[in-house]
């Protein structure tokens, strides 16, 4: 089958629908390809919490300069600016697609790059704009909701979406020029060729390509129940799609490469936690992850200020470079009291808890009903270190100097809060195996600040382009471990190659 | 009754993980699978409450 459009974008999640958005505002034949039968992104499985800078120069430069400064100065300032400016529009599509945003927080202009406004979900420096929650329809996630609407919505204004059907190349001219893709219906094995002059890749990460991920990332997948050795990953999302057929593309068109890292939180792995999607959680245990208290590695070394253990970018990054990346959360009787009694000192905003319920009962039903391995209740440490792995004398020794720290208010290691100081002295003791999690990863395409996909010579390949979690290296410079993706960078950079491929579109017309 | 699941489905897993009695994940085939062909008349009440929770709208119920 030959077909012809303007432009074909690679992918439906939130940076594909923004292009599409984007071209058809300007009257162009959009066709989007996803290789899954169904649309979406890795989003789809994501509640989520927007971020949405307000179209305001003031509060756009000050977003500008606290990210810029924040890449070490190593991101591509020119896609810096591209989020920026065009982050506004996100808020302004979503309720376009009869979704309602419910503002949680606003920011003026000098509350900008104030860690006290992250409130700890996202990394501190996002404080950069104002927060909106999407509530999904049913239990269900905000995103799935916005990819469905959305596809309706490019539908009804006359683009096409080719479900069930991957791009398996990218063609050019002689000049190498984008000219045309091939792809194939995985149902019918039709093979598709299309004529178009710009194509966007907004295809997401590599999560699922199992030796991409060793390769590019160091992370080592394992099974559901995180038993194997080395580096191990738990992935979030089995069934996202994303092997990292968008970056395979631009690098075999010269495309540069760039860092790509994973973008993560902190989970305990194995039965009786979290469902296929970790948004749905079967017991109180998940809300425990999030806590202050202490937390080691195999060691039995503290590796962190826990007061920003609610912060899933410093904590997954933390984890990901200890020992075998694995950590231990460990809390005695006293602050299993406390968390029962008083109530958490974190909680996590997706399941508000005030106070834990029968913690002992909880993790009896993981270890002797689900079989978790990576959850422990003990009555002494000897016992704890025996059943866990954690090195005994390393942990004692912590011990000592951190209970020290308690009694005397003040941590002088890390500077940890010191109402969040609690010792572990009185069994019995509770521990739980803590790895990162992923969500995605970021980084593969280089692009400039058109978001078009660049050579290692800094030329563009006329007509490619590249938007959402592919391209992040450039947000972020070197990105590291935990380094947020997510929703709200997606749409701008898909905005704004949208834009982009329309500006050439039009000046080749 | 029978239970269907719509194409735009977008395999979430929230079904499988509140209602496992009656969905299941098939990832080989990229599917959520539902576990009966014509439903027992005492798991009416969780399809019912299925597809209320569904993410998008995918879950049908026929009678």
């Amino acid at each position: 089958m030959r077909l012809k459009t303007d432009l074909v974008i690679m992918g439906s999640g939130m940076a594909g629908i923004s292009a599409a958005d984007a071209a058809l505002a300007r009257g162009k034949k959009v066709m989007v390809f996803e290789k899954k039968p169904y649309q979406g992104g890795a989003v789809s499985n994501c509640p989520i919490a927007y971020l949405s800078i307000r179209n305001d120069k003031d509060f756009q430069n000050a977003a500008f300069h606290l990210l810029y400064e924040y890449s070490n100065y190593n991101a591509n300032p020119s896609v810096i600016r591209q989020y920026v400016n065009n982050s506004w529009r996100t808020k302004e599509y979503i309720e376009r697609l009869g979704i309602k945003m419910i503002p949680t927080q606003k920011l003026e202009l000098e509350d900008i790059g104030n860690p006290k406004y992250a409130d700890g979900f996202p990394p501190a420096i996002m404080a950069h704009g104002d927060f909106y929650l999407v509530p999904g329809r049913g239990k269900g996630h905000g995103g799935a909701l916005i990819c469905l609407n959305a596809m309706k919505d490019i539908i009804k204004r006359g683009g096409q979406y080719m479900l069930n059907t991957p791009i398996t190349d990218i063609l050019v001219d002689e000049n190498g020029k984008v000219n045309g893709v091939k792809a194939v219906n995985n149902e019918t094995k039709e093979e598709i060729e299309v004529e178009c002059e710009a194509v966007i890749i907004a295809s997401g990460g590599i999560m699922e390509d199992r030796e991409m991920m060793k390769k590019y990332t160091g992370f080592t997948f394992t099974d559901y129940n995180c038993s194997g050795d080395g580096n191990v990953l738990f992935n979030c999302y089995p069934n996202s799609g994303q092997t990292g057929d968008g970056q395979k593309l631009a690098w075999k068109l010269g495309g540069a490469q760039t860092a790509i890292a994973v973008s993560g939180h902190n989970l305990v792995p194995g039965p009786g936690i979290v469902a296929s999607s970790p948004w749905i959680v079967y017991n109180e245990t998940r809300t425990i992850q999030e806590q202050p208290y202490l937390w080691v590695n195999k060691n039995g070394e503290r590796f962190i200020d826990e007061s920003i253990s609610n912060n899933h970018m410093a904590i997954s990054t933390g984890i990901s470079n200890q020992p075998n990346g694995e950590s231990y959360i460990v809390f005695d009787e006293d602050t299993r009291r406390h968390l029962e009694e008083d109530g958490v000192d974190y909680m996590y905003f997706i399941f508000p808890v005030e106070k834990l319920t029968d913690i002992p009962g909880q993790f009896k039903t993981l270890i002797n009903e689900k079989g978790n391995k990576h959850v422990f209740m003990t009555d002494t440490i000897e016992e704890l270190c025996t059943q866990s792995g954690i090195d005994q004398a390393g942990l004692e020794e912590t011990l000592d100097r951190y209970n020290g720290y308690c009694d005397n208010g003040e941590d002088e290691e890390f500077g940890k809060d010191a109402k969040y100081l609690r010792p572990v002295r009185k069994g019995p003791f509770y521990a739980m195996r803590v790895f990162c999690a992923g969500y995605d990863t970021i980084g593969g395409i280089k692009v400039n600040g058109k978001m078009q996909v660049i050579r290692e010579d800094g030329k563009a390949i006329p007509g490619l382009y590249a938007a959402g979690d592919n391209m992040m290296s450039e947000f972020y410079g070197n990105p590291p471990t935990g380094g947020s993706a997510g929703a709200y960078f997606a749409m701008p950079f898909g905005f704004a190659a949208g834009d982009s491929a329309c500006d050439y579109l039009e000046k080749n017309a | 009754m029978k239970v269907e699941i719509k194409e735009y489905c977008v395999r979430c897993g929230i079904c499988v993980g509140l209602y496992p009695q009656l969905f299941a994940h098939n990832f080989d085939k990229d599917c959520i699978e539902v576990k009966y062909d014509e439903l027992p008349a005492d798991l009416e009440e969780t399809a019912k409450n299925a597809a209320r929770d569904c993410a998008v709208t995918a879950i049908y119920l026929k009678k």
